[in-house]
């Protein structure tokens, strides 16, 4: 799937250290953002996001006057983007009121610069998704949108746990999902005892995505671990 | 507060012994005393021998010898009534004057049971009449009426048993009234001394018997509590000069990090210039991976780290640490190994996800940093005797039996109370270590099946 457009995304920058701007500005630039401004106080990030209108943004939570979680909410005030905290609180604590306070991810410095761009991306495409986006598999395509798989032109549908299975699979496409993470996705909180369950509706996902279910190469089987979703163009 | 019943008991055994005791005792001394009594019974044996010992002869009646010394040496005066002229027909020699010469059968009746102007007088029987003699006055004391009702008597054992049972109901009665005034104010005293052992804050009244010992519980209490304040601040400090010095690397180090992982990956550098940037990023990591430990492991010592225990499959959260690091992409020299039956699905302990997921991961990564020739690593967990034990085994170099023996019996350097300079581990397993404590756990290091190293982390299991 092709995901250039996400490029163009405005990205409002804020921390009051330069130098980790500059930073931050040069790893966005290398992975092709074009579009990013920069602000090192609350007061500058509010005027900047007025004429502005970010897409993204990716606030420090301490700012010379005042605090990233109250920055957070003026500027969801105005406009709903989502928000990455980027700071050196690494406490639980903080991480939960910014989680509280609707933000999109929280990451504790120091960071690798791969680590913020997997991250950026990912919100990104969770955010700002294509009006149909389909997902190419090695014998089938899958239509999240309409809930079904289109294989040598015939369209399967899918049924609503099978749709939830697949779509935790694909969010963490190309690495492995526990078979407690996709039971958790498909009966909630509490997926206790559902694992033959999950197993047959995995036999069932293959049947309608495979061409050869025994022989599966899009849904692969990480023994005693969970399941890998392989993506083409991933 | 156990202690209060136990307490009780006692003290009611010990007053119902001591009655018992006391009875005895007193049924003894009765006893012996009437034992001693026994011999004053004599004056109506001695009557008797000396009725025995008077015969008649030709100048009337005489006594012998002996028998008239015995009874002048008691100062007893003797005297023989005749039984047909009811007269006095023999006498001592000191008799007095004020006894009568003769008697009529009422005055036979009435000396018999008591006394003859005042002397205490006991008869013998004699052939032809009845020989009196009459102890000094005050002497004796004669009960002139010795008669009971038949059924009083026959009813004595019980009435006797009655008395007993009705006295040590009273005392029991008056044991327990007097006493609980006393428990009542020893109750809080108790409670007091309890709390005061899980280090509580106490304040008692100071009012009523045992005032004093309130008070000084109170003062204990204060000392303690002020004591452990200083204590916990002192703690506080410490962990939070480590949070904050941890806080101010991060950003510096951010920038270290950030541009050794851009130089890392740019292509117009030499291949020699981007491996050197590659150990800036290594080393950053390090460091990264150090100031977290750190942080957590001053706050793990110093009860800082809040714990959300909760019901969770341990299975699941160990499946997903393993399938982290092999979502990380790690080295190929290193594999990981899932050991668990697929049937086993399930094993559910009070855990906090996160800082367990924490412990695993950092067994997993220790065997990695450990063998940097690579290694494979085992992965299980185990149920048994209401125990989960997570198992963590590597075949790379493993570790000397001393080596174990330290690991698991010295504490590290981190949280030593001596002096030390001696820098046994890093603070991975420190930090594994509190974590699995902090869960009421156990942890066990020793040589593994394969030949390398093995962390076993335990558990209790809840149904």
């Amino acid at each position: 799937m092709n995901y250039d457009y996400l490029k163009q995304k405005r990205i409002l920058l804020v921390d009051d250290e330069q130098e980790l701007l500059s930073l931050v500005v040069s790893i966005l630039n290398e992975d092709g953002f074009q579009n990013i401004k920069t602000a090192k106080t609350v007061s500058e990030a509010i005027t900047v996001s007025e004429t502005y209108q970010p897409e993204l943004a990716i606030l420090d939570v301490m700012l010379p006057d005042g605090n990233g979680f109250d920055l957070m909410e003026r500027l969801k005030k105005t406009a709903d983007y989502p928000v990455l905290f980027l700071t050196a609180r690494g406490e639980d604590d903080d991480k939960f009121r910014g989680f509280g306070l609707g933000a999109d991810d929280y990451m504790v410095k120091p960071f690798l610069p791969k680590e913020l761009l997997f991250r950026v991306n990912a919100i990104l495409r969770r955010s700002y998704k294509t009006e149909n986006p389909l997902v190419k598999l090695h014998d089938s395509e899958i239509d999240f949108a309409r809930a079904e798989i289109i294989k040598n032109g015939e369209h399967i549908l899918l049924t609503a746990k099978e749709h939830d299975i697949l779509a935790a699979l694909y969010r963490n496409a190309g690495r492995i999902v526990t078979i407690d993470a996709l039971c958790e996705a498909a009966w909630g909180d509490n997926p206790f005892g559902y694992e033959n369950s999950l197993m047959a509706h995995i036999r069932r996902i293959r049947e309608k995505i495979e061409a050869n279910p025994s022989q599966p190469v899009s849904l692969i089987t990480m023994k005693g671990l969970g399941y890998k979703l392989v993506v083409e163009d991933k | 507060m156990k202690s209060v019943p136990k307490l009780i008991r006692r003290f009611v055994g010990i007053m119902l012994l001591t009655s018992l005791l006391l009875i005895i005792l007193n049924f003894a001394l009765l006893g012996i005393y009437t034992f001693n009594q026994a011999s004053n019974s004599s004056p109506w044996i001695t009557a008797q021998e000396v009725a025995d010992d008077l015969s008649k002869n030709e100048n009337g009646y005489v006594l012998s010898e002996d028998m008239a010394l015995e009874i002048q040496n008691i100062n007893v005066w003797a005297i023989f009534i005749d039984n047909t002229t009811m007269k006095v027909v023999w006498q001592t020699d000191h008799l007095p004057e004020t006894v009568p010469m003769s008697y009529t059968i009422s005055d036979i009746a009435s000396l018999t049971r008591g006394y003859i102007d005042g002397y205490p007088t006991f008869t013998g029987e004699a052939e032809n009449g009845l020989v009196v003699l009459g102890y000094p006055k005050e002497s004796f004391w004669k009960h002139m009426w010795p008669s009971w009702d038949y059924n009083s008597i026959a009813n004595l054992p019980k009435t006797v048993l009655s008395v007993l049972a009705i006295n040590i109901a009273l005392i029991f009665i008056i044991y327990v009234i007097a006493n609980s005034k006393l428990l009542k104010s020893v109750k809080p005293i108790l409670g007091g001394i309890q709390a005061l052992s899980t280090n509580e804050d106490v304040h008692l009244r100071e009012k009523g018997l045992l005032s004093e010992l309130a008070a000084n519980i109170n003062k204990t209490s204060d000392i303690l509590q002020t004591q452990s304040g200083q204590l916990r601040k002192r703690e506080t400090a410490r962990a939070n000069w480590i949070a904050g010095v941890s806080h101010d690397i991060r950003t510096p180090l951010s920038m270290v990090m950030g541009y050794a992982g851009q130089l890392e990956s740019d292509v117009q550098l030499s291949e020699d210039n981007r491996g050197k940037a590659a150990v800036i990023v290594r080393q950053s990591k390090r460091m990264r991976n150090l100031i977290n430990d750190l942080n957590l492991a001053s706050k793990l010592e110093y009860n800082m780290q809040p714990l959300s225990l909760e019901r969770q499959n341990l299975i699941a959260i160990v499946r997903q640490v393993v399938v982290d690091f092999i979502n990380m992409n790690i080295d190929e020299k290193y594999t990981i190994e899932w050991e668990i039956d697929e049937e086993f699905t399930s094993c559910t302990a009070n855990i906090d996800k996160d800082l367990l997921g924490r412990a695993i991961s950092n067994l997993i990564q220790n065997s990695m940093n450990h063998n940097e020739q690579g290694c494979h690593i085992f992965v299980r967990v185990i149920a048994e005797n209401a125990v989960c034990t997570v198992v963590v085994a590597d075949d790379g170099i493993g570790a000397t039996d001393e080596q174990i023996e330290k690991l698991n019996n010295t504490p590290h350097y981190m949280v030593c109370d001596e002096k030390t300079t001696e820098q046994r581990h890093g603070l991975g397993l420190l930090i594994v270590k509190q974590i699995i404590f902090a869960h009421s756990g156990k942890m066990l290091i020793k040589h593994s099946e394969y030949g390398g190293f093995e962390v076993d982390l335990s558990l209790p299991i809840i149904i």
